[in-house]
């Protein structure tokens, strides 16, 4: 007998009435719920000290988003056209940003400083509030290029934690229908932004479906299981798991292209977030970067180091 | 696809050494001893079709062992395909139990016969169950084909033997089960998968 088999009473599972939902967009307790897994993650851990840092960082993002003013949108011009070319609305790499973004950073930077800081951290707290605005809009505009080598390692965290949460805001603001489906299955649909992680879900609709969580907006869209989430291969694909783990957490790799993405079932841990416990399991890339695998997008919290 | 730009997000050799958590002044010991202690064991996830009916459902097998490290695989799960449009992850009670089904010690792993009026099956090999089931069919067919109808029309007809074929087929499975079988002249054949 299988273990896993679980036998459902009526009106447990719902029947699948329409087409699978493609997107979900982030809820506006977002980063409460992350800092609250955050903190939840750091007890215990080997890395304690950095997720409990990042809970306090997450805090001060909900508070930026709670009291976030209007941000004007594309128009339903915009969002037609949009969807017809599969193009992200709200694409993180060309749309002209709001300077109403750094006014969140201030704030987070705030909220940061009030905190008991590693002195780096403090200094760097510190550096950024004096950095003159055109300095930061290039910081933010190298982070959503998405090139690591020329990006400051301590600068990241703060610098895109206000970028988060003014696209957060944005794509909040909008309703699924808005937006499109791109011809790269891997991207996300709303911003155009590399996922962090994948989640399967577990109950409802969408049990088993699998969603990529987007690294900058938080945006959920379906992609078919055993796919690369990087070159869209079905052949090839291995799933790597810790050894005498419960295998909610696996790395999805691809022999096509090298590439991987972890999986979050949340079948087998439904307390899981995908910016938290993607941080939380980085020794599993550790391992991975042992087995010549490369990771198939970034996690806007930590950078994973510069080449030496 | 823009994979150069994808390779930044590279965990650098070596460990954390120029991560944000070490920049800002977080210390990652801790982290670098555990992961000494760790290992990655391989597991997969195949896609394939439900062999019992016609309605043919999607599975999604899950085995643990390394295929790199020529490990035997072996299957402990099996759940309907959410992404499958014909089941979106829900299976049938005889679905639900594939897994038993595959490690199942009646399961048939090789040709049997069992005589006429014998009681005991009997172990036999592939090449004497193909000559045989081959042999019975040429002698039926020999013996019951028919050739014209009772209006003297050309029929090539082998209504005594009948053909039944599997339920995960592919299209170009099936177009040769039509080949096949049609050339003998069978009219009575079936194909589990309808879709």
């Amino acid at each position: 007998m299988s273990a896993e088999v679980r036998i459902l009473e009526t009106g447990q599972i719902e029947a699948p009435v329409s087409a699978i939902y493609h997107l979900f967009l982030p809820g506006r307790d977002l980063f409460a719920r992350r800092a609250e897994r955050l903190r939840f993650l750091s007890r215990d851990h080997a890395m304690g000290d950095y997720l409990a840092f990042l809970a306090l960082l997450a805090d001060a993002q909900q508070e930026v988003l709670d009291q976030f003013p209007e941000v004007s949108l594309p128009d339903a011009d915009e969002q037609a056209r949009c969807r017809e070319q599969g193009k992200p609305l709200l694409d993180a790499g060309s749309m002209k940003r709001g300077p109403i973004w750094r006014n969140g950073l201030k704030i987070i930077l705030q909220k940061m400083r009030e905190s008991a800081l590693p002195r780096a951290a403090s200094e760097t707290v510190a550096g950024l509030m004096q950095a003159a605005e055109a300095v930061l809009e290039e910081t933010a505009d190298r982070i959503l290029a998405g090139n690591p080598a020329e990006i400051s390692p301590q600068e990241l965290p703060f610098v895109a934690a206000a970028l988060q949460v003014y696209w957060v805001q944005m794509a909040s603001s909008l309703r699924e229908d808005a937006f499109g489906r791109p011809e790269q299955g891997g991207l996300c649909p709303v911003c155009g932004s590399y996922p962090m992680a994948g989640i399967v879900r577990s109950g409802g609709a969408e049990q088993g479906l699998r969603y990529l969580s987007c690294s900058l907006c938080a945006s959920e869209w379906h992609m078919v299981r055993i796919k690369c989430s990087t070159c869209e291969s079905t052949q090839g694909i291995d799933y790597h798991i810790l050894e005498g783990s419960s295998g909610a957490v696996k790395m999805e790799s691809c022999s096509d292209c090298g590439f991987y993405l972890k999986l979050l079932y949340l079948g087998k841990d439904s307390g899981m977030e995908a910016l938290a416990d993607d941080l939380a399991t980085l020794a599993l890339d550790m391992l991975m970067e042992k087995e010549g695998k490369m990771r198939g997008g970034p996690n806007l919290l930590l950078h994973f180091g510069r080449p030496l | 696809m823009n994979v150069t730009r994808r390779q930044f997000f590279k965990v650098c050799a070596g460990g954390l050494a120029t991560s944000s958590a070490v920049a800002l002044g977080f210390s990652v010991d801790n982290a670098l001893a555990e992961v000494r202690e760790f290992k990655l064991t391989g597991s997969s996830e195949t896609r394939n079709t439900c062999p019992y009916c016609s309605v043919a459902c999607g599975l999604i097998m899950y085995s643990m062992g390394d295929k790199a490290k020529n490990a035997e695989p072996s299957i402990f799960h099996i759940e309907g395909d959410p992404d499958h449009p014909v089941n979106r992850g829900t299976l049938c009670p005889k679905g639900a139990g594939l897994v038993d089904f595959i490690h199942s010690p009646d399961r048939l792993k090789y040709p049997e016969y069992r005589a006429p009026g014998a009681s005991e099956w009997k172990r036999i090999s592939w090449d004497e169950a193909f000559t045989r089931a081959a042999r019975l069919m040429k002698d039926d067919r020999d013996k019951n084909f028919i050739t014209k109808n009772s209006d003297g029309a050309t029929v090539n007809r082998w209504l005594t033997t009948g053909f039944l074929a599997a339920s995960a087929s592919s299209n170009e499975s099936g177009y040769i089960t039509h080949k096949v079988v049609r050339s003998t002249g069978i009219l009575a054949f079936d194909n589990q998968a309808r879709v």
